[in-house]
Order: C-alpha cells, then structure tokens, then sequence
C-alpha cells in the first residue's frame, strides 16, 4: 500500500508541475461550459463534462507516455505492476477530483433548473472513466499524437453522433448523455440514471482490465530470468 | 594556493587514478621545502601533473585484474538474440562473479546494450537463460529518470520500491551522489533541468540504491567530464570491494584495464 502511495504522491508531483497543461487542464472544460450556456443550457452540462472527460483523459495519456521510461526501472527496483497503474490512477483520479468541483459549484450557483444530484453523479462517473481511458490509450497507442487524434475523434463523435444509435453506446462517455437527460428533464424516469451508471461502470471495468493486462504484458517478468 | 592545498589536491587526483599517493606526495614535498618555490612554479597545477606522473607511471603502478574469488551473482547462458534475420547475439556466454567487474565491448550494433536488457529481464531472447543470485540495479544508457521529480524525490521514489524509509533513502543517494562529484543532488531542480552528465550521475546512483548484488550500467558515464569519469570508475571498485558483481558497457576501449574481465562482442560477430 505504502508503495501505491508513494507512485501516486511522485505522480501528482509530476503532474503539478506542468503549469501549462494544469491552466488547460481548468480552462477548457469551461469553453466547452460557455460554448452551449447561451441557447442551449441543458447541453452546457453535458459539454463541461465532455470537456472534462477530454482535458483528463489527454493528461492521462501524457502521464502514461511519460511513464514508460521509468517504469521498468521502478519494476527492477522491487515494485509490483499493479502498484504502478495503481498508483498512478489514484493520482488522476485525485486531479479529477479537485477539477470537478469548480465546475459543480458552478453549474449550481448558475442553473437552478437542472437536478443537482446527478450532475455530480455524471461528473464523479466522468473523471472515473476518463483516467483508466487515457491510460489505456497510452499502453495501446505508445506515440502521444496518435493518443491525441484518437482521443479527438471521440470527443467529436461522441458530440455528434445520435445517442438514441447503437453506435453511441459503444462510446465511452455515452452515460453523461443518458443521466444528463434525467438531470434536466424533469419528466424523465430514473431509469435514465440506472442506464447511465450501468454503462459508466461497464465502461471503467473495461478500461481497468485493459490498463491492468497491456501494463501486466508489457512490466512482465520474462520467463528466461531466474532469480534466487 | 597553499602548500598543502597543492599537495592535497595532488594526491586526491592520484587517488582518482589508483595510485598510492603516500610516497609519491612524500617525494613532492620534499622536493618543494628543498626549493622553497610555490609548487605551481615548481609542479604546474596539481592534477596536471599526477596525470603527467601516472602516464609516465603506468605499466609500473599495481593495477588491478585479479582473478573472481566470490560465487557467481549472474550467469548468462548461451543467449541468441535475432532482429528479423540478423542474429545480434549468437550464443553468447556472461558470467560475473561477487567482487568482479566485467567490461562488456563492441562496435555499434553488436548487442551490448541488448545483452544487458536481457540480463535485466526487460528483454526475451530467443534462446538462452540467465540466472541472478541476489537483486538487481541497472543504469540504462538514457532515460530511467523522470524529467518532473527531483534528484530527493527520485531517491524516495526507487528507496520504497526497495524497501527503505524516506529519510535512509535520501540520504543514501545523496551519499552516492557526492562520491560522483555532484554535492548538490539535494537542491529542489527537476531533472529535465539537469545537464546531461548530471542526469546521468542521477541515473547510476539510482543504479545504486538499496545496496543491489548486481549491477548492469549501459554506457552510464555519457556526458561525464574527465573527473566525474575517474570518479565513477572509482564507485565501480567500491561497489566491487563490497562483493557486488559489476557488469559495465563501455566503448573506450583504452579503459579495459579498469575491469577485471572483458567480453568483446565485436569479435563474436565478426567470427
């Protein structure tokens, strides 16, 4: 546990001091927020937590990229995998976490006709998803602007595409969508909301066995090493 | 510059280079309180001349080779290594004993570096097995630090993989870190602002950390300066006297004296 602690301590380190990506990190959720405010408030929740998703899930992959050169040596040095995408998550996670909750305090002082309480559901569930997803792209995809391209494009389908489609539901971030219509629709069912997190928790278990199994494959002991 | 800072400074440069410095530093002062002349008059600078003296010196002063005495600590067997069809490694054989340094020498391309991820585990050959008695530290030939951590947070960071508190792990790499001419690893700079040397000596006392049985150091001097090079080698021999096996790639081939064994790569392929 303690080593867990400590990669997930030197990662918030690393990652507080990226000034740059911290002040991107905060500001883009709220273009996207501001984007949809005007004429279409209901869409402006669903955006900042897109944005949200995005911001965190490029930070994620750059962690991750960032990683690689080190992690075989912290394997050497006596850590196990999962200590090091453990670790590494709690502290993206950690970072979610304190980005949230400007944005929900904002959203609550400046829509009074949105259900509060999913909204934070939908936000938590955001940065949930978001952290394992850009780990998993940066095991898959080891170059950042592949990572980038392909983090883009589902942001961008995910704000395009019909949600009622089938395809849609193959998105990651597909529950802010489903529960947002529960937090803005007064009439909707709450089974809105059970689809939502069903979808959001499918989602995480997926993206976490695929950090767990691409880190356990590529940190693994080869098998021509014996050690006494 | 004193008397006794001239000769302080001369026998610590011999010292870098293995030479005894009683008697030669003996016969110095004693030249210079006959003379009554400043030693720079007499001598130059100090670490000019114990070069000069050492050079003149070699081949009388007792350098090392000595044969292994400790029980194996690595042996790697028969290793084959292919890329697509050029066969990098072909059966190649390494075995380090406790209290033994091996220089591992090849031309570019001859799978120095390759032979040592393998003995690392970070790479599988495609035939062949290594046995490790013990832990391992090894010291990639670039890379192996993260650009946003200190120097301290490094120390911390490999220390609680290998089991040790904060404050024993900071001091131990601080310790090492100024055998290698680099008193300062504790001032609070990121490594991406490091030089390259400095990285580098930052990369082998991480190698060090945690008092490993093993070590595999890639080309770990990349950027030293000649000092700093005297002084690692000088860290090799003591990680050595300790009963560590020491594997150490190296391209200056004028230095193979300093190890105890060689293994030419080069001479593998080109059979």
């Amino acid at each position: 546990m303690s080593r867990t602690l400590t990669v997930a301590e030197m990662a918030l380190r690393e990652i507080s001091r990226r000034r740059g990506v911290l002040i991107l990190l905060a500001l883009l959720p709220l273009a996207f927020y501001y984007s949809r405010r005007g004429e279409a408030y209901w869409q402006s929740v669903r955006f900042v937590s897109l944005g949200i998703g995005w911001t965190l899930s490029t930070a994620a992959l750059f962690a991750g990229s960032a990683a690689r050169a080190v992690e075989p040596r912290l394997r050497l040095s006596g850590y196990a995998t999962h200590q090091l995408y453990l670790g590494r998550l709690a502290a993206l996670w950690a970072v979610g976490l304190a980005l949230i909750v400007p944005y929900f305090l904002l959203i609550l002082i400046d829509l009074d006709q949105v259900r509060h309480g999913p909204v934070a559901l939908i936000l938590l569930l955001t940065v949930a998803v978001a952290a394992p997803f850009g780990l998993a792209l940066s095991a898959l995809l080891p170059r950042e602007l592949e990572g980038m391209l392909v983090l883009l494009t589902v942001v961008a389908m995910q704000m395009m595409l019909d949600p009622d489609k089938a395809v849609a539901h193959a998105l990651p971030f597909w529950f802010s969508r489903e529960i947002g219509v529960y937090a803005i629709e007064h009439d909707a069912g709450s089974g809105h909301v059970v689809r939502g997190l069903v979808h959001a928790l499918i989602t995480l278990a997926l993206f976490l066995v695929l950090v767990a199994v691409t880190s356990a494959v590529r940190l693994r002991r080869r098998p021509h090493v014996s050690m006494a | 510059m004193t008397v006794d800072d001239w000769l302080a400074a001369f026998a610590a440069e011999l010292r870098r280079r293995r030479v005894e410095p009683a008697a030669l530093v003996a016969e110095a002062a004693g030249h210079l309180r006959d003379s009554g002349r400043p030693p720079l008059q007499v001598f130059g600078p100090p670490t000019a001349y114990a070069v000069s003296l050492v050079d003149s010196l070699r081949g009388a002063t007792t350098e090392l080779r000595r044969p292994p005495s400790g029980e194996p600590r690595l042996a790697a067997v028969k290793i084959v290594k292919r890329y697509g069809r050029s066969t990098i490694l072909d059966g190649v054989d390494l075995t380090v004993h406790a209290g033994e340094v091996v220089a591992v020498i090849g031309a570019n391309g001859s799978g120095k570096s390759t032979l040592l991820r393998i003995c690392a585990g970070l790479l599988a050959p495609d035939e062949g097995h290594v046995r490790i008695r013990g832990t391992l530290g090894y010291c990639p030939q670039d890379g192996g630090t993260a650009d946003y951590l200190t120097p301290d947070e490094h120390y911390v960071l490999i220390g609680a993989g290998r089991g040790e508190s904060r404050g024993a792990a900071r001091a131990e790499g601080r310790a090492a870190a100024a055998t290698l001419d680099w008193p300062r690893s504790s001032e609070t700079v990121t490594a991406r602002h490091l030089s390259g040397g400095t990285r580098q000596k930052l990369n082998l006392v991480l190698a060090g950390l945690g008092d490993p049985g093993v070590l595999l150091l890639d080309e770990p001097y990349q950027g030293f300066d000649n000092g700093s090079y005297l002084d690692f080698w000088q860290q090799v021999w003591r990680w050595r006297d300790t009963g560590k096996a020491v594997v150490v790639v190296t391209h200056r081939l004028g230095e193979l004296d300093r190890a105890d064994a060689v293994l030419d790569l080069t001479s593998r392929s080109a059979r």
